[in-house]
């Protein structure tokens, strides 16, 4: 489905038209006072219950979904470089969520990834995409995609990152941005042939967070294709676009292609609680399949004092906006998955097994991860976590929210006492041979252990 | 009538609301009453403010609203008594997310915490290139300048500010301090920094320990708060 012309035009007009709001003020009044109003008329005020990380009660899904939606009306969203509000009419946004597609495909031939909408406990298999945007060095790159993309379980392609450029240090808004998208593509298009997985599916640029990435590397000959890949369009917090953003969308207009929406809440953030960050990653949701028309994406919530989304509150927050979006919308709802702890540690594990299940079972159609030892550390990610996650996040499909509850509850103490201060773990060429593609004993061993506790806690992963 | 004006200014800042709180201060100036107690009041309130924050009971908007309201007051009572005598200063502080990198929040969220802290803070906003940042903490006369890094891609900026410091002949000048998700204990160390946090809260006990170290920048080893 290609970007609509019209739709693009208003959204550019009501970014230079709509009304003026300061981002001080938008981001001390007109969104904590917004999210706290709609948590006061809708009696979602302390609704967060640590004791079920998975939330069981629907209805209250609902009435979130209701208060996201009135948010979304009334704040809009604020494009930073022009301190206007782009706003949309309760029914323009409706509207606009209704044109998103329920179903949509990437990548091409025998890799053509089948995104759905899921619902709650739906047996459909989700769609993995992997891994996030983490930064290695380039010798590690081409071994690192290749030993991911050898992974069944994954779907889609999105990073890693470089952090150099043909030796010279990657520096956002700079030429050498220009250059890594498309050196990204090719580099992907090298790996993804070696793994025998020609034709997967590409978000574009993980390597590049401004839109010079995406000027640079999609679409142009050689680089991403529009008619398989898709642009990641990342807005800020709180509910916030830019020229970058908006820049992104034009580009992928003029190619022919699509687009991912993406933002997130912190708890603690600008939105406050676990409840407000949920009801404000609902009304970002909104707002992005409105401003981006995007295919797949969502908000996501995750902690400011854990910076990850695998302990209690946030794991509450997570369940919830998916099960608010799942039962009341029909979109291609993607969440990211912010671990914190590093490969070759049992933490990392359990925050994915638990964070994936939660995703599973709560109606996210797919899920962008793993964020390995919390996306600090150069070369901290491997295929063995990426195809835990995925394992998971798979054969979790159909599990019920009560069953998921309870599983979480038998894991989280495993690990929830790491969170805030997380073991960093081992790199990939620590706990990898790079030649053979395979990870340590040591690592092996921890894998299996943590597996083998999973299923003992009724994962069905055997 | 002292005692119920500085409640006013006390509670005002506590409510985070930066109009009562110049409206308070203003009466406090109008009623004759003593500035330094005034501003001690307010300190008083900040600091409150701040420990509320820590707890988790108040949240980021409203730590920046109190910020506000603190230096909103301020300006009004440093006015009666002069700026040197009202001042709580420890040492002005120019931040900003370097450039390419638009996110404010973990930015913001220093600010204000070292504003709160009694620090003199100029927020430069978020994508400041290198030379603007160097420009404004020379302009301003700062004793800080301290740096935000959300992405891999900006942390090289980050290098590039001390670079600068050292080829203009003024790194001796200013304190700098580093921070942001992927900025790492490692990375502050390689490029150089006087102090890496990592959190808001480590961002000023990061800067209160290289004052009281009365060390001259650069330091010799870099000041490291988890």
């Amino acid at each position: 489905m290609a970007l609509n012309r019209d739709r693009l035009m208003d959204v550019l007009d009501k970014a230079h038209k709509g009304p003026i709001v300061k981002q001080f003020d938008w981001d001390t009044r007109v969104i904590p006072g917004t999210i706290a109003d709609k948590l006061k008329k809708y009696g979602l005020q302390k609704s967060c219950d640590p004791a079920n990380p998975i939330n069981q009660d629907l209805e209250l899904a609902d009435r979130f979904f209701e208060a996201g939606l009135e948010v979304a009306t009334e704040a809009g969203m604020l494009c930073t470089d022009t301190q206007r509000a782009i706003r949309f009419s309760r029914e323009e946004l409706l509207a606009g969520l209704a044109t998103a597609p329920a179903a949509f495909t990437l990548g091409e031939g025998k890799e053509t990834a089948h995104f759905r909408h899921r619902s709650i406990s739906d047996p459909i298999s989700p769609i993995w995409i992997s891994p996030l945007s983490i930064a290695v060095t380039e010798d590690v790159f081409e071994p690192l995609v290749v030993g991911i993309a050898s992974v069944p379980e994954v779907d889609c392609l999105e990073g890693p990152s470089f952090e150099t450029i043909w030796g010279a240090s990657l520096r956002a808004g700079s030429p050498y941005e220009l250059l890594a998208g498309k050196m990204q593509a090719e580099r992907f298009y090298s790996a993804i042939s070696r793994a025998g997985r020609n034709g997967i599916g590409l978000y574009a640029v993980a390597t590049s967070p401004t839109h010079y990435g995406v000027l640079g590397g999609y679409g142009v000959p050689g680089g991403y294709k529009p008619e398989r890949d898709i642009v990641l369009v990342l807005s800020p917090v709180e509910i916030k676009t830019s020229y970058e953003n908006l820049m992104k969308l034009a580009h992928a207009y003029n190619c022919g292609g699509r687009t991912y929406g993406g933002s997130w809440s912190m708890i603690g953030g600008y939105a406050g609680g676990p409840e407000g960050a949920a009801l404000s990653c609902i009304a970002c949701t909104i707002m992005l399949y409105n401003v981006y028309q995007c295919v797949n994406g969502a908000s996501f919530p995750y902690d400011l004092k854990t910076m990850g989304n695998c302990g209690r509150q946030a794991l509450w927050a997570l369940g919830l906006v998916f099960q608010a979006l799942s039962r009341n919308t029909h979109i291609c709802a993607n969440s990211v998955l912010n671990q914190t702890a590093g490969p070759a540690t049992e933490c990392l594990l359990y925050e994915s097994a638990v964070g994936m299940m939660t995703l599973g079972v709560c109606g996210a159609s797919s899920c962008t991860g793993p964020r390995s030892a919390g996306g600090k550390y150069t070369n901290f990610i491997t295929p063995l976590e990426v195809k835990f996650a995925g394992e998971v996040f798979k054969k979790c499909a159909g599990m019920s929210l009560a069953k998921a509850n309870d599983i979480a509850n038998c894991l989280l103490p495993r690990y929830e006492h790491e969170l805030g201060h997380p073991p960093k773990g081992q790199s990939f060429k620590e706990c990898y041979d790079l030649n053979t593609l395979q990870p340590t004993d040591e690592w092996r061993k921890i894998y299996d252990k943590v597996k083998d506790e999973a299923i003992a806690a009724g994962m069905p992963l055997s | 009538m002292d005692q119920q004006q500085l409640a006013h200014l006390y509670a005002s800042i506590l409510d985070t609301d930066p109009d009562a709180a110049a409206a308070a201060a203003q009466a406090v100036v109008d009623g004759g009453v003593d500035a330094l107690e005034a501003i001690h009041v307010a300190s008083e309130a900040i600091t409150k403010v701040g420990d509320l924050f820590e707890c988790g009971d108040l949240y980021l908007p409203s730590l920046m609203l109190a910020g506000e309201a603190m230096k909103r007051s301020m300006a009004i009572l440093s006015r009666t008594i002069g700026a040197e005598q009202a001042s709580q200063n420890k040492g002005k502080v120019v931040i900003g997310a370097v450039s390419g990198d638009i996110h404010d929040i973990g930015k913001n969220l220093v600010a204000t915490m070292l504003s709160v802290h009694g620090y003199e803070v100029v927020d430069l906003g978020v994508n400041v290139p290198p030379m603007e940042i160097i420009d404004a903490a020379q302009r301003e006369h700062a004793r800080f300048i301290a740096l935000s890094a959300l992405m891999t891609t900006s942390m090289p900026y980050q290098r590039d500010v001390l670079d600068l410091l050292c080829e203009m002949g003024v790194r001796d000048r200013f304190f700098v301090i580093v921070g942001g998700g992927p900025v790492t204990v490692e990375y502050a160390r390689m490029i150089g920094a006087d102090g890496w946090g990592a959190s808001a809260v480590s961002a000023v006990k990061v800067c209160d320990r290289l004052l009281q170290s009365n060390e001259k920048p650069p330091v010799q080893s870099t000041f490291l708060q988890k």
